[in-house]
């Protein structure tokens, strides 16, 4: 059964290339949203096996996000994973403390990202 | 992984495509940077300007890499730390800014 992957991140390019990634190296299924506010919406309307999550977003960002996904009992389990082009390692330690499954750092590599994914996951 | 339905050269053949799409959005990005970089140099470089091209670097350094420009990434991560000091760039760095952006804009033209 193929995987359902939730991309929530403002930045068009990223949503799209992440998704082509996903789609196509491993016939995952992906939604997309470009806010913190829809992705609250996508998440509850889709159930997604996972979400990735951008950290630097308008309005309400990639942490406030995680909050509200986890305060929602129908969202609550779904696992998380932080995308950030933030490299300073204070970020990266507030990041990781806030109890996602992972932080992962743009830029990625379209060809590696859903093996990435699948192995934190435990996906087989 | 539950299937590979589409073969390596069809994925890079895939993101070559989005990238001449979103091309237009990344040159924006690189002429914020170079707007801010001449600010600098004839000082008028505003806070708006100055946290404006800090958010485009940032963006920069989030793209070029995942469209295989990781010298890109490098350049455009320098520039989002000097535009994100408070009081701005030191002093010493304008021709330091120019040359970074002029460099990374090469980088973003050259890329086929």
């Amino acid at each position: 059964m193929a995987r359902k992957i939730l991309i929530i991140d403002d930045e068009e390019d990223i949503r799209e290339v992440a998704a082509l990634s996903l789609e196509s190296v491993s016939g995952w299924e992906v939604v997309t949203a470009s806010s913190g506010a829809q992705g609250l919406a996508r998440a509850m309307e889709h159930k997604p096996d996972a979400i990735l999550l951008d950290v630097m977003m308008p309005g309400m960002d990639g942490p406030t996000t995680f909050r509200e996904l986890r305060k929602n009992p129908a969202t609550a389990r779904i696992p998380v994973l932080l995308l950030t082009a933030k490299v300073q390692s204070t970020d990266q330690r507030r990041f990781a403390d806030l109890g996602v499954e992972a932080v992962l750092f743009k830029p990625f590599d379209p060809l590696t990202l859903s093996a990435q994914i699948a192995g934190i996951l435990g996906w087989s | 992984m539950d299937s590979n339905p589409i073969s390596k050269p069809e994925i890079s053949a895939a993101i070559d495509k989005l990238w001449t799409k979103f091309l237009p959005e990344i040159r924006e990005r690189v002429a914020v940077l170079e707007a801010a970089a001449a600010g600098f140099e004839a000082n008028t470089l505003t806070i708006t300007q100055q946290e404006e091209a800090s958010s485009a670097a940032h963006k920069l350094a989030g793209t070029l890499g995942t469209f295989g420009l990781t010298r890109g990434t490098v350049l455009a991560r320098e520039l989002e730390l000097m535009y994100a000091e408070d009081s701005g760039p030191d002093a010493a760095m304008g021709a330091k800014l120019t040359s970074i952006t002029a460099e990374l804009k090469g980088i973003v033209e050259e890329r086929k």
